[in-house]
């Protein structure tokens, strides 16, 4: 079985082929996937931003990390399941698409990162309002975390753009010269 | 002069990675902008940053929500250049451009408004909706209409 095969098998799935022949469910879940960006990426985003010490100073840091939690583990989920719906229905398409590859072990830096920094940022975050000053294990989390998002944002986006580099290209061709 | 710009001279048509390095500043912007909009209309709902007041938050976050839209406007002026008469002539581009300025207007007014008041949960649950509402159909209009055939 190699990877081309499985790929192929996952995409031939009934629920798969039904999301990648459907012309209204796809955009509808590639809009909810964007959506959760926009919501609860925007959540993860402020969190860093209040982590780096940059913005909501004057909400404590635990109030943003505790009242957020729930809302991030809500949208996260929503985020993942369109996301496999999104990338299983090509993923014959997308299993060698080196963004793809990119994003997922991005996705698993994101774990290891939440992992690493939930003892001491994370889990008590009302500590962090307890010292005089933002500890730098807050400043790291926040930071890190924003770059791996980013990331995930930038390498979601060049994927679409893989498997014809010249893609806008040749539609501007097409657009001048009207067959 | 207008009528003789030539979209194929225009840099995202021409750099490879422009256009859509403009579609992940767009994407993020949108995030910064939305995301913290988000926070105020769901402390109107009552949940998310329910402990802190609507006031509060939008104190706290308005400045880097006027950042997003500032940079995901820009992106979005951008995008648009590539192309412009294709989004002009799309029903979906324009309904998002009318979607897209109620939301502005409503966000820096009647939100505000109530947000800065004392609303009675009625009128403080159906602003937080509104919006919420508002600024996901721009959202999903943006995505239709790159799906929709031929751009429209």
């Amino acid at each position: 079985m190699s990877v081309a095969s499985i790929s192929h098998a996952i995409q031939s799935t009934d629920l798969f082929t039904a999301v990648r022949q459907s012309t209204l469910f796809y955009p509808i879940v590639l809009s909810t996937h964007l959506t959760c960006i926009a919501i609860f990426g925007g959540m993860i985003l402020i969190t860093d931003l209040r982590l780096l010490g940059l913005a909501l100073k004057s909400i404590p840091v635990g109030t943003v990390i505790e009242s957020t939690r729930i809302w991030k583990r809500l949208g996260f989920v929503l985020m993942i399941t369109c996301g496999i719906l999104l990338a299983g229905a090509h993923l014959d398409k997308y299993y060698a698409n080196p963004y793809f590859q990119m994003k997922l072990s991005l996705l698993v830096l994101i774990g290891i990162h939440g992992l690493y920094f939930r003892g001491s940022v994370y889990k008590y975050p009302v500590d962090l309002d307890l010292e005089p000053a933002l500890p730098l294990k807050a400043k790291l989390a926040g930071g890190i975390s924003l770059i791996l998002w980013l990331s995930v944002v930038i390498c979601g986006r060049w994927i679409a753009y893989y498997d014809d580099p010249n893609a806008i290209a040749n539609l501007m061709r097409k657009l001048l010269h009207p067959v | 002069m207008l009528l003789e710009y030539d979209v194929s001279t225009n840099p995202l048509n021409t750099v490879e990675w422009l256009f859509a390095a403009m579609e992940c500043v767009h994407i993020s912007a949108f995030a910064l902008s939305i995301g913290t909009i988000a926070l105020v209309d769901m402390s109107l709902l009552g949940v998310g940053l329910a402990d802190q007041s609507p006031a509060k938050i939008l104190r706290a976050t308005e400045l880097w929500t006027m950042a997003g839209l500032t940079l995901v406007i820009t992106a979005g002026l951008a995008i648009f250049s590539s192309d412009p008469l294709r989004y002009y002539y799309s029903p979906t581009f324009r309904f998002k451009m009318w979607c897209l300025l109620a939301a502005i207007i409503f966000n820096y007014t009647i939100h505000r408004k109530v947000v800065q008041s004392n609303p009675s949960p009625v009128v403080a649950k159906v602003t937080g909706a509104v919006s919420l509402v508002l600024w996901i159909t721009v959202i999903f209009c943006g995505l239709f209409f790159a799906f929709t055939a031929g751009g429209y």
